[in-house]
């Protein structure tokens, strides 16, 4: 495991010395700015409004950080052949896919808590309280954006990146979707659509923005299932992935 | 036992799919060689012969259509084995973000070496890079992310050194270090098997070479067999064209129906002497003389 910590500390670095990460984060940080500074009809509303869309924008972070830090990893490291010297000797290839997703899922959570601080602070500007699940909220947008990320990588290894982009937010979008939702979208075939979706990830269990926004306690196993769930769905793109890389040759 | 060849390569062949799935392309078929404990091999073919298809097989990043590769009695995917390698590729590149003793040190860690900052300065002096060891790899030429990939490759002291072209692009000064180098590292115990297109190189440091063309293996053995195999003979005419001296290099087997055929056009033969073979003469005979 030594060689996949280097790894991943050297991805680190790499992603934080690459302008991507800044310019995502910036425009998240901007996009936190400008929720915060539409009008809202009371005082009380702002709050929620500030939160739920605070918490919905960090969520959408998630899924462009993803993208943006990993679904041009392995093309790039390909092309510019700096796989070749790492693949062929030091690393096996289930160490540099651990070694790239680890470096880049701890980027993805330090700029993700970033903007929770920026939200924290958008708060505080406005002197609202600030609530004391958006932490561990956040936190759970942070699992679902390794979810994402490893489903980045898994189709990083047989797609180009302007191909990773659409099937990602694709999956996004439908790992957002209820049963009956993903259901609805073929009414002929219900049964079988039923099916597709529970087969799907079930990003939904991450988002507890409405009840943080309205004020509701949420039960601390709730977070842990939740976080369970992720890791899991996680590990299982990551083996899929693998499974994929293994298979293939490296011109 | 398991040492006796550090790399053995039985029947490898390697088929890649046309585009459209138009079937498939055969860029290595059948070959089988093998580098023995303490011998620099070369290996030689034109460009699309299949050297970097092998080398690639061999390393474990192609997965070859048939045959077996091994590497002391191991698969090329055991870690173990993986360890004793060093390689070279063909136009090595590296993120040009890092510098090189960064490099040198993730390496180190990723290869589990107990080497300190002190031994890597001196890798990079070995290679020519003293001076440029916190230099960041964007601001490096071509031959030295060359001399880079040299010292990552030297650095876990391997058994196993695996060259794909690495004097390429290199100039005479760059080539002959390359050169001492290699011969150091062989004499330190370390077998070496480079591929490479300059021939000198492979004739001046070479115990055996093996020749590629068109996927398959066309000639292999020690450089003594290969250069003292046929003798070559030089015939110098004087042309009735031209009046000046023309030469002919032809093999012993033609030697006297060629004398004769110019005695019958009363063509005054010079000098019949025994021309030296070089690699290069062996290489277009064996291959045609055929760039594809």
């Amino acid at each position: 495991m030594r060689a996949v910590f280097t790894f991943s500390l050297m991805t680190l670095r790499m992603l934080f010395r690459r302008r991507t990460l800044w310019g995502i984060l910036m425009v998240i940080l901007l996009a936190l700015a400008g929720i915060a500074s539409v009008p809202s009809f009371d005082v009380s509303n702002q709050g929620r409004f500030i939160l739920d869309f605070g918490l919905f924008g960090i969520e959408v972070g998630a899924l462009i950080l993803a993208l943006g830090l990993a679904a041009n990893l392995f093309p790039r490291d390909r092309e510019t052949r700096t796989l070749m010297p790492l693949v062929a000797v030091p690393l096996s290839r289930w160490q540099y896919l651990l070694g790239r997703f680890f470096g880049a899922a701890l980027v993805q959570a330090a700029a993700l808590l970033v903007t929770c601080l920026g939200l924290m602070l958008i708060l505080l500007i406005h002197k609202l309280p600030i609530p004391g699940d958006l932490l561990p909220a956040t936190l759970l947008i942070i699992v679902e954006g390794w979810f994402l990320l490893s489903t980045v990588f898994f189709f990083s290894f047989f797609t180009s990146p302007p191909l990773n982009w659409p099937l990602t937010t694709m999956l996004f979008i439908v790992s957002q979707m209820s049963v009956a939702e993903f259901a609805g979208l073929m009414p002929s075939t219900p049964g079988l659509m039923r099916t597709v979706r529970m087969l799907l990830p079930h990003a939904d269990v991450f988002h507890i923005k409405d009840p943080i926004a309205h004020g509701f306690e949420i039960e601390p196993v709730y977070f842990l299932i939740a976080i369970f769930y992720g890791l899991c769905y996680s590990a299982f793109m990551l083996s899929l992935a693998l499974a994929v890389f293994r298979g293939r040759d490296l011109k | 036992m398991a040492d006796i060849h550090p790399l053995q390569v039985m029947g490898l062949s390697k088929q890649f799919p046309r585009k459209r799935g138009l079937g498939s392309v055969c860029a290595v078929s059948n070959i089988s060689f093998n580098v023995g404990q303490g011998e620099i091999v070369g290996f030689i073919g034109h460009n699309g012969a299949g050297k970097t298809t092998t080398i690639k097989c061999l390393l474990g990043l192609l997965n070859p259509s048939q045959g077996k590769i091994s590497l002391w009695g191991n698969a090329p995917a055991n870690p173990k084995v993986r360890k004793r390698i060093g390689y070279i590729p063909e136009n090595p590149d590296y993120d040009d973000s890092f510098s090189p003793m960064e490099y040198l040190t993730m390496f180190a860690s990723m290869r589990g070496l107990s080497g300190v900052e002190n031994d890597w300065m001196k890798l990079l002096k070995r290679v020519g890079l003293a001076g440029w060891e916190t230099t960041v790899i964007r601001q490096f030429s071509k031959g030295m992310r060359q001399r880079m990939s040299l010292a990552l490759a030297l650095q876990s002291n391997p058994d196993l050194l695996v060259m794909d072209e690495p004097t390429g692009g290199l100039d005479p000064i760059a080539r002959k270090e390359f050169r001492e180098i290699i011969i150091e590292e062989n004499r330190r115990g370390a077998s070496v098997f480079l591929s490479s297109h300059i021939l000198s190189d492979v004739e001046t440091i070479c115990n055996r070479a093996v020749i590629l063309a068109g996927g398959k293996l066309v000639a292999e053995g020690s450089l003594k067999e290969l250069l003292g195999g046929d003798k070559l003979y030089r015939i110098t005419v004087i042309s009735r064209r031209t009046g000046e001296e023309v030469e002919e290099i032809m093999p012993e087997a033609d030697l006297q129906s060629r004398i004769d055929s110019l005695r019958k056009d009363n063509l005054p033969i010079v000098k019949v002497e025994l021309a030296l073979k070089s690699l290069e003469d062996v290489f277009m005979a064996a291959t045609g003389g055929d760039s594809q």
